[in-house]
């Protein structure tokens, strides 16, 4: 499962979904379908979904579980605790954005958006999971440089144009910045790391950048 | 072979400083029979010194002079014309001569490169202490001089944590607090204590010598002392050997914060010690758990309380910029000496005053003030270093001070070894549950083997009492071997080991904006899928700490001028800054080698320095874009060259007059003898490049700024000075001030970034916007000051190009080589570096010959322009330019120039000859250097014929001269 992630690259589609899903569980064999609706659920997922999940992602079943819970406590009016039935809920994108502890979080509106497979910020609990399993410490390198590039990829162009920098700019400074400084910054930041000198950076740029710094993605982790 | 004889040298410097204020300057063989006659005078005399900072070396000396018993100096009688003070200056001088020494060998055992690439500096030294200490040892039959606990733990020992904490890396700090916490902790408590017993139970085996004497808690207390890791020894030792950044700042961060452990240990085994340990009550035990939480906590908030001070102090000193290091200093040391006071961990202090001052400090004070800051606490921890080093080795050498068990000696080190790697592993192993990336084996052995001791052992070892501490000398002399045998043979094999091992070295990348900005982008990013996970994990406590400080610390601390700028453009104006360095590092040794074949630019290609092509490309691409209207593309190499040439001439012509500065002054003073301030520049450009013949080559060439001048100078350039020049004309028509007050209040607007500018950084690189004038005085320099400075440097408007053109803000950092044939013209603002060289020069040379008024209102400058020197010099520019276009003023120098009053064009012309004549004279190859009082008539002849050249000669002959009228 993790060597395909791996081998997954970004540049191969265009907009629609260019990214390598983790879990997809629609797309079970009949027999796990079956199975999944005679075995008794185990707490809120069924023992085997936790095990699906546990093979598709880099999490045990407990942590399934308690990631389970926490997406159940993000919207308990909408999630059910027995997941075996409804497999389609999703949470929409307000109620992750308005969340307290978000408040202040420049990114919050754009990760959720970058993670949803719909890219409207629609958060199914296949994305949920997706979510930390790319931040997991397990995941492929190559995979959370796919992330780190969608998250910035505003226009969803599958290029790190301008726009995205000055987007990510203010955001990171709040809008202290002129315009004028962040046209400069943005400028700065394309010719470093613009390798094919389009005055704009493709993955491939955003790769070999983030490559330079090897301590760069090591770091972008969360335990959960 | 060379390294020896480096260190006979040192040896002999050494012998020789140590000889002069051991013997008093008598040779060795007299050093005996002069001893009784002087010593006692310095003796005695040492009794009025003042107290201070000569007192604890004053006290490692004491031995010496109270060794002889005192007979009566033989001092006075009569009045002597010359008399021998040494007794007088002897303390000064002799740490004078210590730290001589100290720089000396340092100097010299650098010179070879492939000798300290395999030992390192912390050997060297504590080798030449030794021999030092053998060699005052075998002159005097007496060990005098000791590693003085008090001058170490209050001088040096300070000096050293308080340049790491400052410059401690916060965040690779905090991010790895948690192992640092552990080790230092649990890990000097594990080592301590294991250490301390198990010696205890060598001693009951009977491998350790009977006449060791001492209890279980003798034991412990040596334990403690021994089993800490020394923050000089690690600093001195992984300094050079560049593993990566988060080994060393786990092990580092170790060394200092185990201090609190160690204090505690110390004392509460000293007090046991000395109290019996039968006496020892169950509630003492929790004392020193109590002492330890009070220790550690204590001497962390007495840091931050003084970074709070220290920070919030600095927000205004905006007006006293000159004791802004002063600050930093006196603050920094009153937090160590204030833990120290209340008997706090004084190393936690002063590393978390370091730590928590830094950011608002460094965002408070001026530039200048942080290189200062900078150069100042490098030299100081250096030397301090230095000397800790060489007196360990000199204390080595007193053997009374010790005496030696076998048994005890290498139980000691064995264990020590053992109990640190056992130790690493132990809580590695544990740590790696937790840790997001864990330390593997190769860090651990890093780690184990990284665990030098150092002088604080050395220090609190000295520090014993022995009339409690009975076998104090076995560990006088176990704890020096202990501190050899790390910082020496460790020291000396972890970089094979590394090396051999593989261990992922530290890289000294420069980081690029690229990462700044995803750093803070990924940190976001993490603290907020924590937050929607709801953990309360790393990332969100430091989410939550910047949210902290950002709306409430930084306004408190820092001024509203900086706090308002992001992070992010600093970092982005530091590369961009850093960028332009480089470049022009890397340009200047171009020119240098190309010197000559400058026209041609063949050199350029082989451009050596630049380590890839497509980093130099960057970097000569984006660097350029340092002020707003940056450039995308490459300049060509007709471009460049055109502008090298440019550079060159700019550093040798004339300074060209600049019309921009007449508003500021009277026409009354456009008389002054051109003729004279020409001579003076011939012959301060001479003795300038005789001057930098003796420099380094370095900054001589703009490459960047180059191009970028280029693209942009020569077309906006002229295009404000045409736009700016009439207004002021007008302006100047009417002022008849001859004090010149150069500054315009649009140019006022930049000022209070201003005095963070600096002239003697090289290159003040300014990405702002464009009213902003970059190069202006601060307003309080005073008056008189003011007419030594140039007037406002910035032209009217200048273009961003020529604000940022390193040539006028270096200091005489011209080039030094003229190509004769190429003539140009160039309105360049070389004023402030012209001005400050020449007014250095100026002290140098005779006065300004300010003869010869044939004009009336020359002797009204004349006697303007004596008392203020340099005005006199500036003030044909604005005589010329002032009086420009309808009244022309005869030229007293070049008499037979008069341009009548006329039509705008005559004036024009005449403005433009007026100005090609100080480039003419320069066209010349550059004359000899001219002894400096030779620079009056001899020169004087030639303008005129050389103004007449330039005006006859068809542009096209010059082949990269713009022709007049550009200007």
């Amino acid at each position: 499962m993790a060597t395909s992630h791996a081998s997954a690259t970004v540049s191969s589609h265009a907009k629609a979904a260019p990214y390598p899903k983790l879990h997809d569980s629609r797309r079970l064999s009949p027999l796990l379908e079956w199975m999944r609706h005679h075995i008794e659920p185990l707490e809120s997922l069924t023992a085997l979904e936790t095990t699906i999940f546990k093979d598709c992602t880099y999490f045990t079943r407990k942590e399934i579980l308690r990631l389970h819970g926490r997406y159940h406590e993000l919207a308990p009016h909408l999630v059910p605790l027995d997941y075996t039935n409804e497999p389609d809920v999703k949470v929409p994108l307000a109620l992750i954005v308005n969340m307290p502890e978000l408040k202040e979080n420049p990114f919050r509106t754009r990760i959720v958006e970058s993670f949803s497979e719909d890219g409207m910020g629609n958060l199914s609990f296949n994305d949920f999971v997706d979510m930390f399993s790319v931040l997991s410490e397990m995941a492929p390198r190559e995979l959370k440089a796919i992330y780190a590039f969608k998250i910035y990829d505003f226009n969803v162009d599958n290029f790190l144009c301008k726009e995205d920098l000055e987007k990510t700019l203010n955001k990171l400074t709040k809008e202290e910045l002129t315009p004028e400084e962040v046209t400069l910054v943005c400028e700065k930041s394309i010719e470093e790391s613009d390798l094919d000198g389009d005055n704009k950076l493709s993955f491939a740029d955003f790769e070999n950048m983030i490559s330079r710094a090897p301590e760069f993605l090591s770091t972008f982790h969360i335990r959960i | 072979m060379l390294a020896v004889s480096f260190l006979l040298l040192v040896t002999v410097a050494g012998e020789a400083a140590a000889d002069l204020y051991l013997t008093e300057s008598l040779p060795p063989e007299l050093a005996l029979s002069a001893l009784p006659v002087t010593t006692p005078t310095a003796h005695h005399q040492s009794e009025y010194n003042q107290p201070g900072s000569a007192r604890s070396v004053r006290s490692a000396e004491e031995p010496a002079t109270t060794t002889d018993n005192g007979e009566s100096s033989h001092h006075g009688g009569g009045y002597k014309i010359v008399q021998w003070e040494w007794s007088y200056v002897q303390t000064p001088y002799t740490i004078a001569m210590w730290l001589l020494v100290a720089s000396f060998a340092k100097i010299l055992f650098h010179f070879s490169q492939r000798f300290t690439t395999v030992v390192p500096e912390s050997c060297i030294l504590i080798i030449i202490g030794l021999v030092l200490g053998g060699v005052v040892l075998i002159t005097n039959k007496v060990p005098l001089y000791q590693l003085d606990p008090g001058l170490f733990f209050l001088f040096l020992l300070p000096t050293i944590v308080g340049d790491a904490g400052y410059f401690m890396p916060a965040r690779l700090f905090f991010d790895n607090l948690g192992p640092i916490l552990m080790y230092a902790v649990v890990g000097t408590l594990w080592n301590a204590f294991c250490t301390g017993f198990c010696l205890y139970g060598m001693k009951m085996a009977g491998v350790i010598d009977e006449k060791v004497e001492g209890g279980l808690m003798e034991f412990l207390l040596f334990g403690a002392l021994i089993s800490a890791v020394d923050p000089v020894a690690v600093l001195a030792v992984f300094e050079e050997v560049h593993v990566n950044e988060t080994l060393f700042i786990i092990v580092f961060g170790e060394s200092l914060l185990n201090d609190a452990v160690t204090v505690v240990l110390y004392k509460v085994y000293i007090s046991f010690v000395a109290v019996g340990p039968g006496n020892v009550l169950t509630a003492d035990y929790f004392k020193g758990v109590a002492s330890f939480l009070i220790v550690s906590i204590g001497g962390t908030l007495v840091g931050l309380i003084f970074a709070v001070i220290l920070a919030f102090t600095t927000r205004f000193t905006k007006k006293v910029r000159s004791i802004e290091p002063l600050f930093v200093f006196l603050l920094v040391y009153l937090a160590y000496l204030t833990a120290e006071l209340f008997s706090l961990s004084a190393i936690l202090s002063l590393t978390f005053c370091g730590i928590g001052c830094n950011k608002y400090v460094e965002a408070n004070i001026s530039q200048k003030s942080r290189t200062t800051v900078k150069y100042t606490m490098k030299t100081l921890a250096s030397i301090a270093e230095t000397i800790i080093f060489i007196f360990l080795g000199i204390s080595a050498v007193d053997k009374s001070k010790w005496a030696w068990d076998t048994g005890l000696v290498s139980c000691t080190l064995i264990f020590i070894f053992v109990f640190r790697a056992m130790g690493v592993v132990g809580q590695t192993w544990f740590l790696n549950w937790f840790r997001l990336v864990p330390l593997d084996k190769i860090d651990q052995v890093v780690m184990s083997y990284g665990g030098l001791r150092g002088a604080v052992a050395f220090a609190l070892v000295v520090l014993l009492d022995e009339e409690h501490v009975k076998g104090k000398d076995y560990f006088v002399a176990t704890t020096i071997v202990v501190v050899f045998f790390t910082v020496m043979f460790q020291g000396l094999t972890i970089k094979p080991l590394v090396g051999w091992l593989k261990v992922p070295r530290g890289t000294k990348r420069k980081p690029t904006i690229n990462e700044e900005i995803h750093e803070r982008a990924f940190d976001h990013v993490l603290a907020a899928v924590e937050d929607i996970a709801g953990l309360n994990g790393y990332h969100h406590w430091r989410d939550k700490w910047e949210q902290f400080d950002k709306n409430y610390l930084s306004k408190l601390l820092m001024r509203k001028s900086v706090y308002r700028k992001s992070e992010l453009w600093e970092a982005y104006q530091k590369i961009n800054i850093r960028d332009a360095i480089s470049v022009i590092d890397q340009g200047g040794n171009v020119l240098t080698s190309a010197r000559l074949s400058l026209p041609s630019m063949a050199s350029r290609t082989s451009f050596p320095e630049a380590t890839n092509v497509t980093n130099y490309l960057r970097e000569n691409g984006s660097g350029v874009c340092l002020d707003l209207q940056g450039i995308d593309t490459v300049p060509s190499a007709k471009v460049e060259e055109e502008t090298e040439t440019h550079h060159v001439l700019a550093g040798n012509l004339y300074k060209p007059r600049r019309r921009y500065h007449q508003a500021h002054y009277s026409r009354h003073f456009m008389t002054v003898g051109d003729q004279e301030r020409q001579d003076r520049e011939v012959f301060q450009r001479n003795m300038r490049s005789r001057l930098e013949s003796f420099k380094s080559t370095r900054h001589k060439r703009h490459k960047k700024d180059r191009s970028q001048k280029k693209r942009r100078g020569s077309d906006v350039k002229e295009k404000d000075q045409e736009t700016n020049d009439k207004p002021r004309r007008n302006v100047s028509w009417q002022d008849k001030d001859p004090v010149a007050v150069p500054f315009e209040p649009e140019e006022s607007k930049g000022e209070h970034s201003e005095p963070e500018k600096e002239e003697d950084m090289g290159i003040t690189f300014v990405a702002r916007k464009a009213p902003e004038t970059p190069k202006e005085r601060p307003k309080s320099v005073p008056a008189a000051l003011e007419g030594c400075q140039s007037p406002p440097v910035v032209p009217p408007s200048p273009t961003c190009a020529e604000r940022t053109l390193p040539w006028k803000s270096g200091l005489g950092t011209s080039p030094v080589c003229v190509s004769m044939e190429a003539t140009k013209i160039i309105p360049i603002d070389l004023q402030q570096a012209w001005n400050q060289s020449m007014s250095s020069l100026e002290s140098l040379s005779s006065p300004p010959v300010l003869s010869e008024p044939q004009h009336p209102r020359v002797s009204a400058l004349s006697r303007m322009g004596g008392p203020i020197r340099p005005l006199s010099s500036l003030m044909p520019v604005t005589g010329i330019s002032a009086g420009e276009s309808s009244n022309p003023v005869p030229n007293p120098a070049t008499g037979e120039f008069r341009f009548p009053a006329g039509d705008e064009e005559e004036s024009a012309l005449s403005h433009q000859q007026q100005e090609m004549q100080p480039l003419m004279s320069s066209a010349r190859p550059p004359p000899p250097p001219p002894p400096p009082l030779a620079h009056g008539s001899a020169r004087r002849r030639n303008p005129c014929v050389y103004l007449r050249n330039l005006v006859t000669t068809p542009p096209g002959n010059e082949p990269y001269s713009r022709g007049p009228t550009q200007l």
